[in-house]
């Protein structure tokens, strides 16, 4: 890509050969079209180029990042970064620079989706609900990666994912789904349409039930949720130094159903095949059989806590954050949707949740409620729709050993409260959940 | 920049459509954050870009770019439009758009000293020595954070608006965390996540970090050992930065007219209320008076004009526990029949405008908070969010705090930790019966309110004073 060859070039010229020095650019098309009400309300789209500069000298690190518009010179940049440098503390958690033999090109021109291709996404997918309110989005990304440090490495990769996800209405109730792709030929919408449409009609005239201790089996987009919670907040390494992380290594603290392998060598994860650091990501087995064997490092996490690097620095200026898998798939079981149902005696399904907060992080308690799609199960049947309920539950405990019932048979990705095409999951049935509240508080 | 911006305006308007609107954002911003007296991070960044949007039919179409040449310029015009036609494929009823006074105006935010030309040696050094002297009274972390935005602003329309804005934005703040057998405490100054306003460095300074480092690092040890809060229906009592959070959710989000007409239903949610319910819904206790003003000089949310040129302006929303006002855009007032409120803005040069809470406040009532307290039999008087989680009408939520404290006959007893409360919009507020007086009033700030797709972070205000809730649900635990 010419606007990243010429940056480089002029970047190399600047730098001073006694510091070490990291400059990366995101190049950027991302379009979104969303629809309320069953019609397209709004469609954006955007193309933007950030670049980030991280120097090293002397133990100080300066890090600071201008979209390729605010940078007037790579000189003045450079400048700029040495004088806050001066002005620096030292840093002593710096962890070097990513050696040059993890170099991994990757870049590769994509032609960029137009509107009308969305539009007609968001056009089957409105078609599968017509006497209903649909609302949600087409999204899709084209992502380009480029990064060089002063230790000789070059690296690229170009990523592209679209998504459809959307909701229907009726009076009394709302119905969702979500699927994503690495293009957007792979997304059916139709289909995606088709369930959410589902959900809303069977979901009509809800019913409440009371709070407390139920059965549950999670959708997808639910599932997703606890484990998205489970990367941030306790397989990542950072959370481990700050001594927020509930995860305890090599203990057989999950049930041995749940195994969770981070994918980003597989052809059709979505997202990059490098690190924010440049280095070449690879699958890894961060949950085996219940055991927890890894948690998320970065260069800075792992020199730490002297574990291995495991490369899942996030993109941004630097690594403040800590790692996060981005290509977390939940291990498929046997057991269909249908099976699951038909083995709870009285229990709940649950389609998706929502607003979650961590209440606690060493316990993991977390507070939230469901939304679009959730129904009593009695006698191996679903028997009515229910209402909100709100639930008080340790994610850590809800998939403990023995709470964990069966995994369900097929997996896709599932939207989370931290972005989506992060997490393919299955659904799951658990023995226990904990409900604190009702529509009435 | 406005002969840039009226370029691509031009273009999406001799495109065909029927109103466009363009901005030209640099965008610096300054974030420091420490751990344990050591530098955790410090970034500086610049963006420069156009964000442009077309209205055409049903559908805004919006684009943005980096790229400021002029050929670029045309193109976004271009773009603009074609990305709104394309919405032709599944349209609805052409959307109305409501007039506002086509002015040509500059505002810079009033600050005292530009907090990006203060030495950031200075900067650091104020957490370095807060999170260092935490660290020594026995946190297990202690934390700090600085964060400082400049944005420069330039507005046109095709109807003539040429407004150019300086906003400046000051806030942080320190935390100190404890961490005991299988449980972490917290406690929090200003408030958690740090506080914010429009200003300059003057406002970190006089948050006076250095006042507060020992009753944090002491607080957070204390919880560790304190009883958990009693569970039960009793009387609350809010500090204020908690109540501002409580605004936040129950009321801002609930009265912003695009989520009440359904067009971020997929995502963010609707709202409990009914537009036909305006000056009708009793919302809660006659004590409850809530603005959305935008033009309170030092609250986080203050400007001059919105995003599609509508001037700032106070809106009564809440009158004597009434509801009566919705935050609202040029387009979404149009379509309920109400005038445009000034509330619309977008998170850079990339996001298209959409509508967002401006200082959405509780005024003050007339007791203080020891009145409240001497005033109380049995309650919890609680301080600083730890979390906070509301169902996508905005009617039941919970929230838990960092801190506690039992009132028995009118005085505070004892500490206790991970105290919760939970209830519905309406009944609480109903249930609002005593409110802290114009000396305890506060301008709070949020900024990281999320909203929209793609995901836009907002900066809100929400002032408030310290109030009591009479039988609230209080200590739900997992």
């Amino acid at each position: 890509m010419n606007i990243w060859t010429e940056l480089l070039n002029d970047f190399q010229k600047n730098i001073p050969s006694n510091v070490e020095c990291e400059l990366k650019m995101m190049h950027s098309k991302s379009a979104l079209t969303r629809f309320a009400n069953s019609h397209i309300h709004q469609n954006v789209d955007e193309e933007s180029a950030d670049v980030y500069l991280t120097v090293h000298k002397d133990g100080k690190t300066v890090s600071r990042s201008k979209n390729i518009t605010a940078v007037k010179s790579s000189k003045e940049f450079i400048k700029e970064a040495l004088k806050s440098l001066e002005e620096s503390p030292k840093d002593t958690t710096w962890a070097g620079l990513t050696s040059k033999s993890d170099s991994h090109e990757g870049f590769e021109e994509i032609q960029e989706v137009n509107p009308d291709e969305r539009a007609s996404l968001v056009q089957d997918f409105v078609n599968e609900g017509k006497d209903m309110n649909a609302a949600g989005y087409c999204s899709t990304y084209l992502n380009n990666f480029f990064i060089w440090n002063s230790n000789g490495l070059t690296s690229s990769d170009t990523s592209s994912s679209a998504f459809i996800d959307g909701i229907f209405r009726t009076d009394t109730s709302a119905g969702s789904s979500h699927r994503g792709a690495v293009d957007i030929k792979g997304l059916d919408a139709s289909e995606t349409g088709k369930e959410a449409a589902k959900l809303a009609v069977d979901s009509q005239n809800p019913i409440d039930i009371d709070p407390g201790k139920y059965e549950v089996i999670l959708g997808h987009e639910a599932v997703s949720t606890i484990l998205i919670f489970l990367s941030v907040y306790g397989l990542n390494a950072k959370t481990k130094i700050d001594g927020m992380s509930p995860i305890l290594l090599n203990e057989n603290q999950f049930d041995e159903k749940v195994s969770l392998i981070d994918t980003p060598e597989d052809e059709n994860s979505i997202g990059f095949k490098i690190d924010a650091s440049g280095a070449k990501k690879y699958n890894l087995n961060v949950i085996k059989n219940g055991i927890p064997n890894s948690y998320f490092h970065t260069r800075r996490t792992s020199k730490e806590l002297n574990m291995e690097n495991t490369n899942h620095e996030f993109f941004g200026v630097d690594d403040y954050f800590g790692g996060i898998g981005t290509n977390l798939n939940l291990g498929k079981g046997e057991t269909s949707h249908n099976d699951m149902i038909s083995s709870v005696k009285k229990g709940i399904y649950i389609n998706e949740f929502w607003y979650c907060r961590v209440l606690d992080p060493i316990t993991q308690v977390v507070t939230g409620l469901n939304r679009n799609g959730s129904f009593l199960i009695e006698n191996g049947r679903i028997t009515k729709p229910i209402g909100r309920l709100r639930f008080t539950q340790s994610f850590i405990k809800s998939l403990s050993q023995g709470n964990v019932i069966s995994v369900g048979d097929t997996s896709r990705y599932a939207d989370s409260e931290f972005g989506e095409g992060m997490l393919k999951v299955p659904k799951l049935h658990l023995k226990e959940f904990n409900f604190t509240g009702g529509v009435s508080g | 920049m406005f002969d840039l911006l009226n370029l691509a305006i031009d273009s999406a308007i001799n495109s065909g459509a029927k109103y466009s609107d363009a901005r030209i954002l640099v965008s610096k911003s300054r974030n420091i954050a420490a751990k344990n007296g050591e530098i955790e991070n410090f970034n500086e960044s610049e963006e420069i870009g156009l964000g442009i949007r077309a209205l055409v039919g049903s559908s805004w179409g919006f684009y943005s770019t980096y790229d400021l040449s002029r050929e670029s310029l045309i193109l976004s015009g271009k773009k603009a439009f074609e990305i709104a036609k394309a919405s032709a494929a599944v349209s609805g009823k052409e959307t109305p758009f409501a007039d506002t006074p086509v002015v040509k105006d500059e505002y810079v935010t009033p600050h005292d000293e530009n907090p990006f030309k203060v030495s950031t040696t200075e900067q650091i050094d104020l957490l370095l020595n807060s999170t260092e002297q935490m660290k020594k009274l026995g946190s297990s972390r202690s934390s700090g954070r600085l964060d400082f935005w400049d944005t420069e602003k330039w507005f046109c329309s095709s109807q003539g608006h040429e407004i150019f804005q300086n906003i400046i934005e000051s806030g942080g703040g320190i935390s100190s965390l404890s961490v005991g057998d299988g449980e972490t405490q917290i406690r929090s100054y200003p408030q958690s996540f740090g506080e914010y306003r429009t200003g300059g460095w003057e406002v970190v300074k006089s948050f006076e970090f250095q006042n507060h480092t020992q009753r944090l690092a002491e607080e957070s040890q204390r919880l560790l050992v304190a009883p958990q809060c009693p569970e039960g229906t009793m009387d609350l009592i809010l500090e204020g930065s908690q109540l501002a959070l409580q605004i936040h959710e129950s009321v801002g989000h609930a009265i912003e007219l695009d989520r009440i007409l359904g067009w971020e239903a997929a995502y963010a949610g609707t709202s409990h209320l009914d537009l036909d319910n305006l000056n009708k819904h009793k919302y809660g206790s006659e004590l409850m008076n809530i603005v959305a003003d935008a033009t309170l000089p030092g609250a986080l949310a203050t400007f001059k004009y919105d995003d599609e040129g509508t001037p700032a302006q106070r809106v009564d929303i809440v009158k004597e526990g009434i509801w009566t006002g919705v935050l609202s855009g040029r387009d979404s007032a149009a379509v309920a029949g109400v005038n445009p409120g000034g509330m619309v803005r977008a998170d850079g040069f990339g996001r298209l405008p959409m509508v967002r809470m401006t200082n959405v406040g509780l005024l003050p009532g007339e007791s203080s908070l020891d009145e409240i307290i001497e005033s109380t039999d049995n309650g919890i008087y609680m301080e600083t969010n730890r979390s906070w989680s509301i169902d996508d009408l905005r009617l039941n939520f919970q929230f838990g705090c960092e801190a506690g404290w039992v009132v028995k006959n009118g005085k505070i007893i004892d500490m206790v930790k991970n105290p919760t409360y939970t209830g519905i919009t309406p009944e609480f507020w109903g249930n609002m019966d005593m409110l802290a007086n114009e000396d305890e009033w506060v301008f709070w700030g949020t900024p990281n309110c999320g909203k929209g797709q793609p995901s836009q972070i907002g900066h809100t205000g929400h002032p408030a004073s310290p109030a009591r809730f009479k039988n609230t649900r209080i200590g739900v635990r997992g």
